[in-house]
């Protein structure tokens, strides 16, 4: 295929765009909007970076500041250098100069670019005309060429825009772009608005044309496949500042500010098998800005300095993330941990080998496995009640067994446990209410009225009636499923965050555990809690787990995230699990 | 379904016939002495006198009239009985659920003492006893108290095993009940039925001890329960003529007529626990 170069172009040395502390003001209403707040970027010679946002995040106005292309109210600060070139504060002439030849703006929602009236090969020949003083022959000539390396039919250069298709109409604008061979694209959103096997074949064309023509790329999109599929550097965006900065690869599958984990969590891949799940709160008010972290009011795991202090970019685990909390928390870590229980003078039984573990703040890890594999123990332990004969248990970072008092009253605050049998963990002799406000009890949390009240506000939150009959029947005379929500409810009254729910549906009908779980699964998402599911049913617990740990004679066999280890199970005990979950056809 | 049913008729009917009666013993022993025809303590008439209208039940080698010194009795009875009984249920109690909630060396220990206690034969050593002990209530009290603790010893303990592995109670560790709260929530409102039912029980075993441990010599000399009373009277002679009819008979009925109301009101409460414990139980 065509791997000819289009020419010698111009190389400055160092990178070809520097984007320094960039701040960018729009004054045309009443209050200013602060659409860039500080944004630091640098694109080198053949780099594909991508910035990732939502609407609103301020990804756009980056994308037009690169070039200047802001209208007139942007008031701009900090620095843009476009090869080698500071374009903040320079005259118009030298800004236009560098537009298209150092590098060239592919706009969003294609067709939009093209006059009507004109025919694409003649637009497409217009930027090299202009900049370039090349004959007509000679252009039209080019113009062919270019086609071709976009992979356009040339027969379509005679048509008008409105002929073309989207995906044709995408190609001829990067053609267009291409027109005067800068060494840098900035693509705005350049697959919305296509299909997806249009958009495959568009970001196919971009990977191509940045490998041959040696093209360095600025990705401006909402869309993480195609920031797979594109780039190598990310940079997610939220209220104006850069939130998480670093390969391409290492934010995707594993990203470390609650932003980008929020951001990924809620957009809808072929590779989770979860439902979709939004962002709790909603973006900031770019005329408003939040104080401090610009994430902290969504953000599940804000401290109260989080409001108040802004944090820089710094480097954790492979890339660069603004989080005064150093990004995601681990709220619960198990390592090495051992017990054995004496059945007999002298017998012992393994109950764990040397398991570990990690809990992120959001995150659902899935434990499996069968009777035996050490399921019971290890929940008694990751709780704090019973002990390990070797390996910790951590919290936030600090080991249990060498907690305080008040750590531990903190500690049975935050992580809370649903048991199997609500038969079993309800005393017989409490009713509803007494049983939903024992926590606030224990604790001492507030006065009588106010625990009745959040009693109330508990049983209403999963799904039960908070009438005054309901709260004072006796909690056995409930029905299973309703007992289960009761035990829920005072699983939930103290707000924690790790809720572990042990086999939480094994003793209710498939009608009942299915609602059950999306009702688990629902509060989960709304708090923004850490939860691990324990069960022997790995059907069950794929719905709801982001990462699964497969359990075996008290040793982990596998770990990873859910839809891999079903996908593709490499222990042979995850495979009899997987396949008896299959099995199982219905759930 | 009937015979359960017909069952728990008679059981209710004994409760309440139970009930009634200690009632009325509970009445004479908190206003015998203003009910009473005369002092239990002073000479009422001649000696050995034999029943008439005067004395409805006699009198006494000294002359106390023997129906005041029964009312008089029902008081130190029952006080003996409900006192040791207590020592017995508490001391007894804590001492279970102690060895249950330790678990391990001390458990073993105190269970070993409880099995010794539990097989020890009473009588020889309520001899044993009152040969070391000096008379009067204080001893009789102790000495009841000491052949009595080990039932509900072991009965807590066992509950306080069970107790502490339900789910329930681990639950309310995981959110942070310390011991003092678990054994106030859930330990005594499960523990407290059986308690009850064991002290009502244990009460007609302490009075009947009471009869026995006067009987060989540890009564109080002064403040005479029915067992002194029974224990006097055959020092006196009463089985060699007629008196022990008048003498002996009305304090040995009084016995047993306390002793199996208390069994009755304790099988009447162990009843209607197993019923809650069986309700509880299927959910
Ligand atoms: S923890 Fe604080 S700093 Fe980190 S993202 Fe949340 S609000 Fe921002």
């Amino acid at each position: 295929m065509a791997t000819d170069r289009l020419g010698d172009r111009h190389q400055a040395a160092g990178p070809i765009l520097e984007v320094t502390d960039l701040r960018v003001t729009y004054d045309a209403g009443a209050t200013p909007v602060q659409a860039l707040r500080g944004v630091t970027l640098c694109v080198g010679t053949g780099d594909a970076v991508g910035v990732v946002g939502e609407s609103g995040s301020g990804k756009t106005t980056l994308a037009l500041s690169t070039l200047r292309l802001l209208p007139g109210e942007a008031a701009i600060s900090g620095s843009v250098r476009l090869g080698g070139q500071e374009l903040v504060g320079a005259p118009a002439e030298v800004v236009r100069r560098h537009r298209g030849r150092t590098a060239a703006y592919v706009l969003q929602a294609p067709g939009r670019g093209f006059n009507p009236v004109r025919t694409i090969g003649s637009q497409i020949a217009e930027p090299m005309r202009l900049h370039l003083d090349v004959s007509k022959p000679d252009a039209r000539d080019r113009t062919a060429r270019l086609a071709r390396l976009v992979e356009l039919d040339p027969d379509l250069l005679e048509s008008y825009a409105h002929e073309l298709s989207g995906g044709e109409r995408q190609r001829a604008m990067l053609a267009m772009a291409l027109a005067c061979d800068p060494p840098l694209l900035i693509l705005d959103e350049p697959t919305s608005g296509l299909d997806s096997t249009t958009k495959a074949a568009i970001a196919e064309t971009l990977g191509r044309l940045r490998q041959e023509q040696g093209l360095a790329l600025l990705v401006i999109s909402h869309d993480f496949s195609l920031m797979a599929d594109l780039t190598d550097d990310l940079a997610v965006l939220y209220g104006g500042v850069v939130v998480e900065q670093g390969p391409t690869r290492t934010v995707l599958t594993d990203p470390r500010h609650p932003y980008s984990r929020d951001l990924l969590g809620a957009y809808p891949s072929m590779t989770t098998q979860k439902d979709l799940r939004g962002i709790r709160g909603s973006a900031p008010d770019p005329a408003d800005p939040p104080t401090g972290c610009p994430y902290h009011p969504r953000c599940t795991q804000a401290i109260d300095e989080c409001a108040t202090w802004a944090p820089e970019l710094s480097p954790v685990a492979g890339r660069r993330i603004a989080c005064l909390r150093g990004g995601v928390l681990t709220r619960l870590a198990a390592k090495n941990l051992t017990k054995s229980y004496r059945t007999g003078l002298r017998r012992t039984v393994d109950a764990l080998r040397g398991v570990s573990l990690e809990v992120r703040e959001g995150e659902v890890v899935g434990i499996v496995g069968e009777t035996g594999s050490g399921k019971s123990t290890l929940v008694r332990l990751l709780v704090g009640v019973d002990e390990a004969d070797a390996g910790t248990v951590e919290w936030e970072g600090r080991t249990l067994a060498t907690f305080e008092k008040a750590e531990w009253a903190d500690f049975r605050r935050r992580v809370a446990i649903v048991f199997q049998d609500p038969f079993e963990a309800v005393s017989p002799l409490l009713s509803v209410a007494e049983v939903v406000r024992e926590p606030l009890d224990v604790q001492h949390i507030g006065s009588g009225s106010d625990r009745a009240q959040q009693v109330a506000a508990a049983l209403a939150g999963v799904g039960l009636p908070p009438t005054d009959a309901f709260r004072s029947r006796r909690a056995h005379d409930l029905s299973g499923g309703q007992l289960q929500r009761v035990a829920i409810a005072r699983a939930l009254v103290l707000g924690p965050r790790l809720l572990l729910a042990d086999e939480p549906t094994s003793m209710l009908d498939a009608s009942e555990q299915a609602k059950l779980l999306v009702m688990l699964k629902d509060e989960q998402l709304a708090r923004g809690m850490a939860m691990i599911v324990v069960s022997h049913d790995l059907a069950l617990v794929r719905k709801v787990a982001d990462r699964l740990v497969v359990l075996h004679a008290g040793e982990v066999v596998e770990t990873g995230p859910g839809a891999e280890v079903i996908a593709a199970p490499s222990h042979p005990v995850t495979r009899a699990l997987v396949k008896a979950a299959a099995t199982l056809g219905t759930r | 379904m009937s015979r359960p049913r017909r069952l728990r008729r008679a059981t209710r009917t004994l409760t309440i016939l139970g009930g009634v009666t200690l009632a009325v013993f509970g009445v004479l022993a908190l206003f015998g002495s203003a009910l009473a025809p005369f002092d239990a303590g002073e000479r009422a008439g001649r000696p050995f006198l034999e029943p008439s209208r005067d004395h409805l039940l006699g009198t006494d080698d000294i002359g106390h009239d023997i129906l005041s010194e029964l009312i008089g009795g029902a008081r130190v009875s029952l006080l003996i009985g409900l006192a040791a009984a207590a020592i017995a249920v508490v001391g007894g109690g804590l001492l279970g659920a102690v060895a249950g909630y330790r678990r391990g060396a001390v458990d073993a220990v105190l269970m070993r003492t409880v099995d010794y206690a539990l097989v020890v034969p009473t009588i020889p050593l309520l001899i044993v006893l009152a040969s070391y002990l000096e008379r009067g209530m204080r001893s009789q009290i102790l000495v009841v108290a000491v052949l009595l603790w080990a039932e509900p010893a072991r009965i807590v303990r066992s509950q306080v095993l069970s107790l502490r592995e339900r789910t329930h109670v681990l639950a309310a560790r995981t959110f942070g009940a310390g011991a003092p709260y678990l054994i106030r929530r859930h330990v005594v409102p499960a523990v407290a039925p059986l308690l009850i039912a064991q002290f009502v029980r244990v009460v007609s075993v302490a009075i009947l001890f009471e009869v026995a441990l006067s009987f060989v010599g540890l009564g109080d000399p002064v403040r005479r329960s029915w067992g002194s009373m029974i224990q006097f009277a055959t020092d006196r002679g009463a089985f060699l003529t007629g008196a022990w009819k008048w003498w002996i008979v009305p304090p040995g009925l009084c016995v047993a007529a306390v002793v199996c109301s208390f069994a009755f009101v304790g099988l009447g409460l162990e009843e209607r626990f197993d019923r809650r414990l069986a309700r509880g139980a299927q959910g």
